[in-house]
């Protein structure tokens, strides 16, 4: 398998730095490497936030993004800060409440409600767990059943039942998706 | 069994310590280097070690030379303004010969800078920056895994060669999460400064022994020896004679033109046919090492040579491979205005042409911008 | 003061490294009364000097480990408190003892002398006040009081001073106390309680240096000198108050503060061995 490039992005507080160290934990567990970076502004909360990962099989030659495979945008503020990193195999996926800009270019855009969902949920944090659900169910990325493990071994265990949902309605969003 | 972990930098710096017998640490919390900080703080009680947060950057310099004093392996790990204020007593350990271990993880500068954004600004700094001549050692690590590995190797190295060993990151290595198979690497020798032994009244704590590294006297052994940051004689007291003195400072830095096989390090990539050949450090290094894998897709014949030991600066091994590749061009690409660049200069002497490529703005050179300007020198 | 047996068996000989003699010491400095009355203290306690770490800075003041038979560190200025903190925590088993000067521990050194006094490590700081630089001939100091000559105060000095050991006790010192070199036996006395003090002891021992601050303010010689040190100062009895007014004039000696505070190695190192009993059941 080749190397892959997946960056989320938001507003700093989303739990985007969090979902990142899931998704790694599960590509690792699958046997593959990771390079985790991310870019954050000397504040405590807010402002933008993104977290990347580098999917590869053995060490990365480059950790950093400069091609994205896969873009989440969960707020406005992270629009376009990524754009130049797309091409026409991109795909974006944004939250349609939070991002009203979204991107447009050559590359693919899905807009799903993860804010919507989670705040349906009872718990407008586990935004960032419906979406990894979405890139599982959208994507090559990382099979489902890894996710799940991740999730559960990488939150505390009285939010599992809460994530355990937030992850299958974030899968199931992607079933009914719409075209931006 | 493989232990495969995410491990970001500036943690698997504190682990690698640690792993060679790492048990002090002081510090003082600055951004972007603090998760050393707080990776001690938590793994240090549990071996037994001793973690302090000292009033301020040049106490904790000070607290870690002390503690080695005493006889313990010690570290701190500090960013830009951090480092500059670490400089004074870094100078009394390089002078003195008192291992510890200095991390620096560079964020723009100068002053206060871009505290969250990297930069390779302190390459000079890092051999240069406490005043007067003196030894010193610089590792940069290019990946989480050699911030772990690199680290232990600064604990072995300061401890064999009493000197200060300085691990030079920056912000993207320091702050990135990669894979790493903690069982892919070498357990870390247990390795000891040689301490005092024999008849206290012969034992002269600077004497000049063959290998240029005198033993040292540990507090409480009996040999109730004097340490101090002025020129000392072999007895380890203060001297002004200038035979006795120049003898004393040629020692020091000789002794690490002695001991060169022990600490240079550096790794190659495609350089046997290069035409031109990057040399680069951390971040910038792994994008030229994309660069070169994206050139040599395209019939281009490019090549890196990577210092992993960046001070003393592996000189033969660089004029060497330049020598054997035949390149014509050697680029250097760097976060900073143009450092390295200057001491491979100096190196090659005119044998092959040296292009700079600096970056400023706070985000790592990418492998496009070197493959760029790798095609444009090419034409 | 108790009476004390001035013809017990303390030699000084037994504790200075006669190789490193003659000192360095002008004729008249009060610095080396200081260094005896330590060494006695040392004496009185019965430390061996394989188990004493002798710590000092930069200045006159900085000389004097040199002359210590014992483990001796002379580092930089202002910072032998910090390095005394990582020897002391890395070494429990050694008496730390730093020796440090107005200048080398109120200015330069004033943040880590404050933050020792709060950590209340084991070990004593006896800092020697002669009110000047002398090593770097003679400027303004911390110290200094009104009026006087310096290199640097040309025109008579203009700066309010500090009170070292108000300092030292606003700062959580465990053991703080002041005398002047003239009474030697008292500040053997002083001495040999704050170094058995279990934390951080600050001693201010008023020395003199008539060489460069004496002469220039015309104090008169070392004798005199010392006479009007003894003269302005008053002997406090400790009564678990401190009450020191902010004046270079009517300081006292004597035991100043003293309060029964956890020292801070034994603390960590209890931490450690809860964390460690800890990871052991798990």
């Amino acid at each position: 398998m080749g190397s892959q490039q997946v960056r989320l992005s938001g507003s700093g507080g989303q739990g985007l730095i969090l979902a990142a160290r899931i998704l790694a934990s599960a590509l690792v567990a699958e046997g593959r490497n990771i390079a985790q970076s991310q870019s954050y502004e000397p504040v405590s909360r807010g402002g933008l936030s993104r977290s990347d990962l580098i999917i590869s099989d053995g060490e990365a030659a480059f950790p950093l993004a400069d091609t994205l495979d896969v873009l989440l945008i969960l707020h406005g503020d992270a629009s376009r800060a990524s754009t130049g990193l797309l091409n026409a195999k991109s795909l974006v996926l944004t939250d349609s409440d939070l991002v009203t800009d979204p991107p447009k270019g050559r590359f693919k855009t899905v807009s799903l409600p993860f804010s919507e969902t989670a705040r349906l949920l009872g718990n407008k944090r586990v935004a960032n767990i419906v979406a990894l659900g979405a890139i599982a169910a959208r994507s090559d990325i990382c099979g489902a059943g890894a996710l799940e493990a991740a999730i559960a071994s990488n939150t505390p265990p009285k939010f599992a039942r809460l994530n355990v949902e937030a992850f299958a309605a974030g899968q199931n969003l992607c079933k009914a998706e719409v075209p931006a | 069994m493989s232990q495969r972990i995410n491990l970001q930098g500036n943690h698997a710096c504190a682990l690698g310590a640690i792993r060679a017998g790492c048990r002090f640490f002081a510090g003082y919390p600055i951004t972007p280097s603090s998760e050393v900080a707080e990776s001690m703080a938590r793994e240090l009680p549990k071996v037994g070690g001793t973690f302090i947060q000292m009033e301020d950057e040049i106490a904790s310099m000070a607290a870690v030379i002390g503690a080695s004093m005493g006889g313990m392996k010690s570290m701190t790990a500090t960013s830009g303004p951090g480092f500059s204020l670490k400089q004074e007593n870094l100078g009394y350990a390089c002078g003195a010969e008192i291992p510890c271990v200095i991390v620096n993880v560079m964020r723009g500068g100068p002053s206060t800078g871009m505290p969250t954004r990297p930069s390779q600004g302190d390459i000079m700094q890092a051999r240069w920056g406490t005043h007067g001549d003196h030894p010193i050692i610089v590792l940069a690590p290019a990946s989480a895994a050699e911030a772990f590995s690199e680290t232990s190797r600064a604990v072995e190295l300061s401890e064999q060669l009493r000197v200060p060993v300085v691990v030079l990151l920056d912000e993207a290595i320091g702050h990135l999460v990669e894979t790493v198979d903690l069982d892919a690497i070498p357990e870390t020798p247990e390795v000891w400064r040689k301490w005092a032994e024999g008849p206290k009244q012969d034992y002269e704590p600077y004497a000049v022994t063959d290998d240029m590294v005198p033993p040292m006297s540990r507090p409480g052994d009996g040999y109730r020896t004097h340490t101090t940051g002025l020129t000392h004689a072999p007895n380890g007291f203060p001297t002004q004679n200038p035979a006795i003195a120049e003898a004393a400072l040629t020692r020091t830095t000789t002794k690490l033109d002695l001991h060169r096989e022990r600490y240079e390090s550096w790794r190659v990539r495609q350089c046997d046919d290069a035409d031109l050949l990057i040399v680069a450090i951390g971040i910038s290094a792994r994008a030229a090492q994309a660069a070169v894998d994206d050139l040599r897709a395209d019939g281009v014949k490019a090549g890196l040579f990577r210092p992993v030991t960046l001070w003393p600066f592996p000189e033969e091994a660089l004029r060497e491979v330049v020598a054997s590749s035949g390149a014509k061009t050697v680029l250097v690409p760097e976060m900073n205005q143009g450092q390295l660049v200057l001491e491979v200069e100096r190196v090659l002497k005119g044998s092959a042409g040296t292009v700079g490529l600096g970056r400023i703005d706070g985000e790592a050179i990418t492998p496009d911008q070197i493959a760029g300007k790798a095609r444009e020198i090419l034409g | 003061m108790k009476d004390v047996d001035v013809l017990d068996d303390f030699d000084i000989e037994d504790y200075i490294r006669q190789d490193q003699m003659p000192h360095f010491l002008c004729p008249g400095c009060g610095h080396g009364i200081a260094l005896r009355a330590l060494m006695w203290a040392i004496h009185d306690l019965a430390i061996p000097k394989d188990k004493l770490a002798v710590v000092s800075g930069i200045g006159c003041s900085g000389r004097l480990s040199g002359y210590v038979d014992a483990s001796t560190f002379h580092t930089t200025h202002g910072r032998p408190l910090a390095f005394a903190t990582g020897l002391a925590l890395a070494r429990p088993d050694l008496h730390v003892i730093v020796i440090s000067g107005d200048g080398d521990c109120l200015a330069i050194g004033g943040n880590h002398m404050i933050h020792s006094c709060r950590r209340n490590l084991n070990m004593t700081c006896m800092m020697l006040n002669n009110e000047i630089y002398g090593m770097t001939g003679g400027q303004v100091s911390p110290t200094t009081s009104s009026d006087r000559f310096t290199t640097t105060t040309p025109a008579g000095n203009t700066e309010p001073v500090f009170d070292a050991c108000a300092l030292a006790a606003a700062a959580g010192a465990s053991f703080v106390g002041r005398e002047v070199t003239l009474q030697i036996l008292a500040l053997r006395e002083l001495l040999r309680d704050a170094i058995a003090n279990d934390g951080f002891s600050f001693v201010e021992v008023i020395s003199d240096c008539t060489e460069i601050y004496g002469r220039k303010n015309d104090l008169g010689a070392s004798p005199e000198m010392m006479m009007s040190q003894k003269s302005s100062m008053r002997p406090f009895a400790y009564r678990n108050t401190v009450d020191v007014p902010f004046r270079p004039t009517g300081l006292k000696t004597g035991v100043l503060a003293k309060t029964d505070r956890p020292e801070y190695g034994k603390a960590y190192r209890a931490m450690t061995e809860k964390l460690r009993g800890k990871k052991g059941r798990g």
